[in-house]
């Protein structure tokens, strides 16, 4: 068995404390404040993900390792939905992932919501 | 000259790295999420200021996240009939020795903004 050093932040376990959003527009660009147990500012990513039986989908989070806040929080942008052109809202999972270990954190989910200027023909489609 | 242990969240220099929000409706109750330097739970608070006002940011201690983060509500503007925004100040303050940090601005938008556009006529 593996001896972990537990206090060592490469080795702990990853956790999403709290985040001040958890919806955003399909196109990606939202800024979220994302609060979780200690990271090393370089080897963390925040991994967007759908799984599904045709493989799923994943994109990661925009942000520099200056923008992790003393090992306990993370300023990032969402990226876009794999689609843009969603008619209502998409929930999708995201976690922390360490980049070389390649371990994760349990999910939180977020949820992409359509374009605004599509409302109206979002209607008409669902009129017809 | 006295000793200070820089490391001491007893003592050591507060600062606001950013808020995730800087504007609010005058009603307050706005949820802001602060990123700053270490901080003792049970011994800070926010304070808004403006002039002669001044009022505190609405948490538990279990809203201050390993010391580095605050999430905390916005306290209520002192008038509520507002027509345009004001500007205020936020500090963090140790409690034990009223040590402030530098402030960051806050915005209160009014209630119902100007609903005859009278500013702009």
């Amino acid at each position: 068995n593996p001896i972990y050093d537990s206090k060592s932040p490469n080795a702990s376990n990853l956790k999403i404390s709290r985040m001040d959003k958890t919806c955003g527009s399909v196109l990606g660009g939202d800024e979220i404040f994302l609060l979780c147990d200690k990271v090393q500012k370089d080897d963390i990513e925040i991994r967007f993900y759908e799984e599904d039986d045709e493989g799923g989908w994943e994109a990661f989070g925009d942000f520099s390792p200056t923008d992790v806040h003393k090992q306990y929080a993370i300023v990032f942008k969402t990226p876009p939905y794999h689609s843009t052109e969603i008619e209502r809202p998409v929930t999708v999972f995201l976690q922390l992932k360490r980049k070389k270990a390649g371990d994760s954190s349990d999910p939180k989910q977020f949820t992409y919501i359509p374009q605004v200027q599509d409302k109206e023909e979002v209607l008409r489609k669902k009129q017809k | 000259n006295p000793i200070y242990d820089k490391k001491a969240t007893t003592t050591s220099q507060l600062k606001i790295s950013c808020l995730n929000m800087n504007r609010g409706p005058c009603t307050g109750k706005t949820e802001i999420y602060m990123l700053c330097d270490k901080v003792q739970k049970d011994d800070i608070e926010i304070l808004f200021r403006r002039g002669s006002w001044k009022a505190n940011g609405e948490f538990a201690q279990s809203d201050v996240h390993r010391q580095i983060a605050i999430v905390f509500k916005t306290p209520p503007y002192q008038e509520q009939d507002i027509t345009e925004e004001k500007e205020v100040s936020v500090v963090l303050r140790r409690i034990s020795d009223q040590m402030e940090s530098e402030p960051v601005n806050f915005t209160y938008l009014p209630h119902n903004p100007d609903p005859y556009e009278v500013k702009r006529k």
